[in-house]
């Protein structure tokens, strides 16, 4: 088994204006690993994530994946580290001028000169990995939500990857399905050996599919271990996420005023 | 405070050129890129596809040329009455062949297309690529290793730089064939004759001004389109702002374009 | 291990035999053998024991195999898939769609 890190991001900081959003991020994940990161809203996974996908470049801190630092490599390497890697967006992000099918196929019409016929049966197993089989000629427009998310699902598996993001997988799906997408997830790991990560919000599905969770909170990253260990930490924010507590609003009399009457800035 | 009220203009100022150059150099990055990628992309992996770029031709040409002709049509029968009324008063009617042909080569044929096309095919770009980037469908085509520039922004440069041009030889014919129309039976010769009376009034320059304005037309309509639909954010409300913006912005730069090309090539 | 696919003819059978990390860099010549055997022999087994991984690519080739074996009214089988193959092929129900059998001789019976 090699021991090589897939991510590997290390002290990444990132700042959106004078807001500072990740506060020295340290992120490893091994082969084969599936991650689950978890945080409230507006914690920085998204902006994490995107980091991951080299969409947002690191200006502090550095970011390898497959061992490529994805900053420093060139646009050939960028192109092979991409292959080597599929994304299923949260609201799908299905290109709405092309059928399901098209659009499954996409990645191998661009990335393969695989004759016609294979890129035809490739595509529609995935559909069929998804339980979408025989949806391939319908428009996204067509879709529900949840197929929607399945379709994404089967364009980012199309090519085999590496490694495997996934935002929301059951935000807005019924029980059954997101059950099954929990399912599917860890045998896309076993039979496929694929690294997974994926951004959630619902503590049943992490917990079932997770080797390792990580907890962000406000750009922090207040932990990252098994599951076992996550649910059994005594953080206090951690255990207000896991039994869904409101948190405590610490409440600073000079801040709460400034921010109350404090002149906008334009 | 006083001196706040001088240095809140002045700074919004500074920022409003700020953004202005920024705009600018990201318009420019994206025609660079374009052009690097339909020559070189395929030996990088990045191949602009001809099967997009002719979808596009489809789009931005072939679907435009009913509502190019009529439009151009009904203003080169517009001009012939204006020069034939405006002539008739100092007795030089056999010179409205020359100003028509003229005035629509060098300059309405072209411009009249732009503005159509700016309208039509401007917005759409600017719509288009909009809810893509709403949507996430250009992050998705990043992370599938497709440079969106490349897919979206090359074939439609390429488009509209064949498609244009062409337009606007079709609009130029038509505009004189509507002039053709009125002024001929004023000027008691077929419209035929008229015609060929406007052939030999053309020289080849009168025609490369027109084709040369509308090769300019078609990357600023293309480049504001694609950059203000890359550029949204805010949801669909910030769609159709930007497509809005895309028309506005594209039809003023092109006038002011226009006019410049006309004092320098008319010096 | 090393990736291989090499063809066996038996009596009236053709054993593929494949063996290795089936991926796209090499699952097209995979493809061409088996229709070529497809194309020699009127039945067709394809030996998988030695397969430690296999990506949709590969799968695709087989599933391509087995679609033009049926056209032809030839038989096709896959012999021995070892538990990765299996798995992968679980991944799409294929392992209810195609014929699995444990040893070459079974292809024909
Ligand atoms: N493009 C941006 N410009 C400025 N600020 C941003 C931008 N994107 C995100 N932020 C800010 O960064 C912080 C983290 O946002 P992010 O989208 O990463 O949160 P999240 O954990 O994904 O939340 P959610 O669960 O609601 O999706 C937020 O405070 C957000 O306002
Ligand atoms: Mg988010």
């Amino acid at each position: 088994m090699d021991a090589e890190p897939v991510i590997d991001v290390q002290r990444l900081n990132v700042w959106f204006g004078k807001r500072h959003i990740l506060h020295d991020v340290d992120f490893r994940v091994m082969p084969g690993e599936i991650r689950v990161i978890m945080g409230g809203s507006g914690s920085g996974k998204s902006t994490l994530l995107r980091h991951l996908l080299g969409l947002l470049k690191p200006r502090s801190g550095s970011v390898r994946i497959l061992g490529t630092d994805i900053a420093a490599a060139s646009s050939a390497e960028v192109l092979r580290l991409r292959r080597q890697m599929g994304v299923s967006f949260q609201g799908g992000a299905l290109f709405t001028s092309m059928t399901v099918g098209e659009n499954v196929a996409l990645p191998l019409r661009e990335h393969t000169d695989l004759d016609e016929n294979t890129v035809r049966i490739m595509s529609r197993l995935k559909l069929e990995v998804v339980n979408l089989g025989g949806f391939q000629d319908l428009m996204p427009s067509q879709l529900s939500g949840g197929m929607v998310k399945r379709a994404a699902l089967a364009r980012a598996i199309v090519m085999d990857p590496k490694l495997l993001f996934f935002d929301e997988p059951s935000a807005g799906l019924d029980p059954v399905v997101s059950a099954e997408l929990d399912e599917l997830i860890l045998q896309l790991r076993d039979a496929m050996r694929m690294s997974i990560i994926v951004v959630t919000h619902e503590l049943e599905s992490a917990f079932k599919i997770a080797d390792t969770i990580t907890v962000l909170d406000r750009g922090h990253i207040l932990m990252t271990g098994p599951v076992a260990a996550v649910r059994a930490s005594d953080n206090e924010r951690i255990q207000d996420l896991l039994n869904r507590r409101p948190r405590k609003v610490e409440v600073d009399t000079d801040e709460y005023l400034r921010r109350l009457t404090e002149a906008e800035v334009d | 405070m006083a001196l706040d009220a001088i240095l809140k203009p002045i700074n919004r100022l500074g920022r409003g050129t700020a953004s202005a150059l920024a705009e600018l150099g990201y318009a420019g990055a994206i025609l660079v890129e374009s052009v690097y990628f339909a020559l070189v992309g395929w030996r990088h992996g990045q191949p602009v596809r001809p099967a997009a770029i002719v979808e596009q031709m489809r789009q931005v040409g072939i679907d435009a040329i009913p509502i190019v002709l009529l439009l151009s049509f009904t203003v080169g029968l517009m001009l012939g009455i204006q020069f034939v009324s405006a002539f008739s008063e100092f007795n030089a009617e056999s010179q409205v062949v020359m100003a028509v042909a003229k005035s629509v080569t060098r300059e309405f044929g072209a411009l009249i297309t732009g503005i159509l096309v700016a309208g039509r095919s401007g917005s759409a770009f600017a719509a288009r690529i909009g809810s893509m980037n709403v949507s996430q469908e250009v992050d998705a085509l990043y992370v599938i290793g497709i440079e969106p520039v490349r897919y979206l922004a090359a074939p439609a440069l390429v488009a509209m730089l064949v498609m244009l041009p062409t337009l606007t030889v079709l609009a130029n014919t038509a505009a004189i064939v509507g002039a053709a129309l009125y002024c001929a039976p004023v000027l008691e010769v077929s419209p035929v004759v008229y015609i060929i009376q406007t052939l030999h009034a053309l020289e080849m320059r009168d025609i490369w001004e027109g084709l040369s304005k509308s090769v300019v037309f078609a990357v600023i309509i293309t480049l504001v389109g694609i950059s203000t639909g890359f550029g949204v954010t805010g949801g669909a409300e910030g769609v159709g702002r930007a497509t809005t913006r895309a028309v506005v912005l594209s039809i003023t730069l092109l006038v002011v374009a226009d006019m410049v090309f006309s004092f320098f090539l008319n010096r | 291990m090393k990736n291989e696919c090499t063809t066996e003819a038996r009596d009236g059978l053709h054993l593929v035999k494949v063996a290795g990390e089936v991926d796209l860099s090499w699952s097209q010549s995979i493809r061409k053998a088996v229709l070529d055997a497809l194309g020699r022999a009127p039945a067709v087994g394809v030996d998988l024991s030695a397969v430690t991984y296999i990506d949709s690519s590969g799968i695709a080739a087989l599933v391509e195999g087995f679609q033009s074996a049926r056209g032809k009214g030839q038989k096709f089988a896959l012999v021995a898939a070892s538990p990765q193959v299996r798995a992968v092929l679980q991944l799409a129900r294929l392992d209810r769609v195609f014929p699995m059998v444990d040893t070459a001789e079974a292809v024909t019976s």
